[in-house]
């Protein structure tokens, strides 16, 4: 075995382990949504709404996204250093520590093991876990560039790199905790000094594992599967500097009103303002990468993935900041929109450009084509509606809530209690379930047409031996 | 721009590095060294092994993820919730527990705000009180018990101050208990403010008076309301009968504005005030209502 | 055999597009938001305008 198809096993390994835990994420996501609307779904002591949700949450962040990172990511370093992996078993390694990590983490969220920091929910022996896989892939990435053949570092490498190192930093500090046994800990950090250091790392989190290396699939294989250049080289470098310089400055934004110190909240709402241009900047230059021949939206089916990808990641953009503003902020804070908003991110910027990402890799890593590009549209056209019925419904929801809580009779008094506003919303949470199995058949579309497409590389590979 | 940049990826780390870092240090790292981050109400008191261990079980049972414990400082928040929340309340949360979603309500000033007998009966089955709830039945804490050892740990790491009869009565108590107790001692560092009272209360006399169907429409808020803790027809339950001639653990009549007014601003001993929630109009008629139930019994 | 099968260098992209300029829109977008950022941080900084969020509220109150 050569050492390319080596580490693309182990390329496949990380993308079959996230696609996995996708649908593991996925099937609690139902779950969940049930929940909202019909409490007899709780079963406890594990499998309460407060339990699941987290395993939601990690095994979709950390399971299908972080694993489909690390696969993708190591594919595009060995086409862009045009060198395979330095340190091939290692690589490997990381594999299964991975998939060991991820499952002993839904394990121990199920039993309530829980720091209760959004994202970095797992208790301190997993998160050193966690950071030793971080370091095997950085050393990985990082040895592989430097040893590498060609000169210019491409742009997917920058956001390679410095999701590497914002992550590192991130992961760190917000998890620095006292244990008081095995299970249990305590942050190091109390009150609004922790709310502002979880903040800081949450929506990082978001910046540089739901954004940075997702762009770095995008800016790779967004030209290498329509053959067009991306439009403005220029473009991509401010934005690139733009946007990681600014995405730190921004967590505040998830702590508006509360007792943090206003100057930071005021800061972090400017930063967030700002990076709408950054955000953009992507955008645009994926708009004009196609623009360049538009007919390929209809003559190559991945084109669509991509650029639909890419407007969700813009509306994501406008959306995000849009919800920082005070007066917007007022309305919206703690209510169904968040979760709208969290959804098109995930189910639309997040999974559509992976998904298009492994069609391309799968087929390539066996030197086959797709099984079916007709199922590819099904996939396509499932994922888009459900996503868009999730965030529409959620907006409507959120909306419809904030009002609610702030609404007042004539002579100043309260007009809805809390109950009336919370039956208001299950309708609307019944037809999020809706949306969400729609989503789910898409995805099984997109599950069968990666596991035949295997199963027809395999063949082919066992014929040519 | 610099192309040597790209080519040099030890170079473009560092770079990339501080300008991350920059960021990092004025919002998160700086502020970690200054007064504003670290303030404590002078009358707040750390935990009780107890209250630790309810707040151990919050955090386990991931109640953060339907209720936030911050009141923003908003006008209508103010009047649903209680005082807007205070930087000095959360020195001894490691870490803090405001939460991001609302699909149940705040809790920052749940702590007195009911009698211990309404959150055991409202975690064995909230749907008892509001049919249509979506919070899970948590009686199932009532048959886990609480660990000293542990718990002599989590003191000693949050740096609480303990007394050996504490720990040694931890065996008797449930988990249950302990949420309870975490319960009643959210929020009350901070004085209960008079809540918001809309219009002070002009009448003394009920204007509703001589409204045939008030008592009707009162009953109807009531039923949504108020029977959960009082009973049907208001003979009581977790809250004191209504029907009798004694109020507030005294004897004899009150006025009409006086059982205004309990409704309104509710009481230090478990009954929730309701001038943020329940217009005057609403208010009288369930006065209307009280009087009415009274007649029928008398 | 470490040839690699992808037939494309992503590398000429890189060299022909360079000279292009950056769009108009997104530049007044870039900078304008740089203006807007200076001055809501003038507006709502407790230490400049005297702004804060609890002399908001006791004014929202007030009334
Ligand atoms: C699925 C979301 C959900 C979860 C999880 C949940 N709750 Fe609730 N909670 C609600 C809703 C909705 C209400 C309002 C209706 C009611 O009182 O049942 C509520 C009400 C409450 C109230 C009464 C608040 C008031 O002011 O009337 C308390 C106290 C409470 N919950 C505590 C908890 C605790 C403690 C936990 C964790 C063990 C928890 N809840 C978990 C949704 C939830
Ligand atoms: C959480 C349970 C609870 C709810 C809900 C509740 N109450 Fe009460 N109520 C109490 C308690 C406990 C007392 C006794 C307070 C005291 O002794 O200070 C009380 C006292 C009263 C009193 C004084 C009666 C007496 O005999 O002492 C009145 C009147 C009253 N409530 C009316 C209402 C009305 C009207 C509602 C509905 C809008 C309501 N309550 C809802 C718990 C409740
Ligand atoms: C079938 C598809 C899905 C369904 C039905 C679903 C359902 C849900 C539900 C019900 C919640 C809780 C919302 C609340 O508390 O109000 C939630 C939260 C969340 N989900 Fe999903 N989800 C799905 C797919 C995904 C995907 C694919 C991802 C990520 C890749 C994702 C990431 C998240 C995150 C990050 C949150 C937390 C949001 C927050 O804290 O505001 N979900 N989801
Ligand atoms: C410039 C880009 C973005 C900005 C400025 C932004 C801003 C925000 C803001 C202000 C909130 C808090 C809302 C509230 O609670 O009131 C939020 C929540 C969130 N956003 Fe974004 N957003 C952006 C892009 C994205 C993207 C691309 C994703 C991808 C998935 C995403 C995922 C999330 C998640 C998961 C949360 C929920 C956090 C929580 O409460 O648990 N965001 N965002």
């Amino acid at each position: 075995m050569n050492d390319y198809q080596y580490d693309h096993q182990t390329v496949k390994g990380f993308i079959v382990s996230s696609i996995f835990w996708g649908v593991v994420g996925i099937l609690i996501g139902l779950w969940i949504s049930v929940q909202m609307w019909k409490p007899e779904f709780n079963v406890p002591p594990f499998f309460t709404f407060g339990r699941l949700r987290v395993v939601h949450t990690n095994s979709l962040a950390f399971g299908l996204g972080i694993g489909a990172i690390f696969g993708i990511s190591y594919y595009i370093a060995m086409r862009l250093t045009k060198r395979p992996l330095v340190f091939p078993k290692l690589a490997r390694f990381h594999l299964y520590l991975f998939n060991a990590a991820i499952a002993l983490a839904a394990l121990s969220l199920f039993a309530g093991m829980n720091q209760t920091l959004e994202y970095a929910e797992l208790e301190w022996p997993l998160d050193i876990g966690v950071v030793i896989l971080w370091v095997i892939f950085a050393v990985n990435i990082f040895g592989t560039i430097i040893k590498r053949k060609d000169e210019q570092m491409y742009i997917s490498l920058w956001y390679i790199i410095a999701t590497v190192i914002a992550v590192a930093v991130l992961y760190i500090v917000n998890n620095l905790a006292v244990p008081a046994s095995l299970t249990k800990s305590y942050s190091l950090f109390a009150g609004v000094n922790s709310a502002n250091v979880q903040w800081w790392y949450g929506h990082n989190a978001v910046g540089f594992v739901f954004t940075t290396p997702i762009l770095a699939m995008f800016y790779y294989f967004l030209p290498k599967s329509t053959g067009l250049p991306i439009y403005s080289h220029r473009l991509s470098i401010i934005a690139f500097w733009s946007l990681v310089f600014a995405y730190l400055w921004t967590g505040a934004h998830h702590l508006v009103y509360t007792p943090l110190p206003d100057w930071i909240q005021t800061l972090a709402i400017v930063f967030t303002l700002f990076l709408i241009a950054p955000s953009w900047g992507s955008v645009i230059n994926g708009y004009y990468t196609v623009g360049t021949d538009w007919n390929k939206m209809q003559t190559h089916y991945l084109t669509k993935f991509f650029i639909l990808g890419i407007t969700f990641y813009g509306l994501q953009t406008v959306q995000g900041p849009t919800q920082a503003i005070r007066v917007v902020s007022q309305l919206i804070h703690y209510t169904d929109w968040v979760p709208g908003h969290v959804h098109m991110g995930t189910m639309g910027w997040v999974t559509m450009t992976t998904a298009a990402s492994i069609y391309y890799i799968i087929p390539k890593i066996y030197g086959t084509e797709i099984y079916s590009i007709k199922a590819a549209n099904v996939h396509f056209w499932l994922v888009l509606i459900g996503q868009l019925m999730f965030s529409i419904t959620m907006w409507i929801t959120g909306i419809q809530q904030g009002a609610l809580w702030k609404a007042t009779n004539a002579d100043g008094s309260l007009k809805y209690t809390f109950m009336e506003g919370l039956v208001k919303n299950y309708p609307f949470w019944q037809l999020r379930t809706v949306a969400g199995v729609i989503f789910t058949v898409g995805m099984l579309f997109f599950i069968y047409n990666i596991s035949m497409t295997i199963r027809k590389g395999k063949a082919l590979a066992a014929s040519r031996a | 721009m610099a192309g040597e940049l790209y080519r040099r990826p030890i170079m473009f780390a560092v770079v990339a590095t501080v300008v991350i870092l920059i960021g990092t240090i004025v919002t998160m790292f700086f502020p970690m060294f200054t007064e504003g981050m670290h303030p404590r109400l002078e009358n707040l008191k750390p935990y009780t092994a107890l209250q630790l261990a309810g707040k151990d079980i919050y955090m386990r049972e991931g109640c953060n993820n339907c209720h936030t414990q911050t009141v923003r400082p908003l006008r209508t928040e103010v009047m649903r919730y209680g005082e807007y929340s205070k930087a000095g309340e959360f020195a001894f949360d490691r870490p803090f527990l405001w939460g991001s979603k609302r699909t149940g309500p705040d809790l920052a000033r749940i702590g007195g705000k009911y009698p211990d007998a309404w959150h055991y009966k409202h975690f064995e089955n909230p749907q008892a009180f509001f049919a249509q709830s979506n919070m899970p039945k948590y009686g199932w804490l009532q048959s886990g018990k609480l660990d000293p050892a542990a718990m002599e740990a989590h003191m000693k790491v949050n740096g609480f101050p303990y007394t050996q009869e504490e720990m040694a009565d931890l065996p008797s108590k449930t988990e249950l208990d302990a949420l309870v107790a975490y319960m009643q001692v959210i929020g009350t560092g901070v004085k209960k403010a008079v809540p918001v009272t809309v219009a002070a209360m002009a009448e003394e006399k009920n204007p509703l008076a001589g409204d045939p169907n008030a008592h009707e429409r009162g009953e109807k808020v009531y039923e949504k309301e108020c029977e959960a803790c009082h009973g049907d027809d208001g003979r009581g339950g977790i809250g004191p009968r209504l029907t009798d001639d004694i109020w507030l653990n005294k004897e004899g009549d009150i006025s009409d504005g006086r059982i205004y007014e309990i409704i309104a601003n509710g009481t230090a001993n478990g009954m929730p005030p309701y001038a943020g929630q329940l217009d005057k109009d609403k208010i009288w008629s369930l006065v209307s209502y009280i009087r009415h139930e009274q007649h029928k019994t008398k | 055999m470490t040839e690699d099968f992808d037939s494309t260098n992503i590398e000429d992209f890189e060299a022909k597009d360079t000279a292009r300029k950056l769009p108009i829109g997104w530049l007044i977008l870039f900078w304008g938001l740089i203006l807007w950022g200076i001055y809501y941080f003038v507006m709502y900084s407790p230490s400049i305008s005297g702004w804060t969020q609890e002399k908001a509220y006791h004014e929202s109150v007030k009334k």
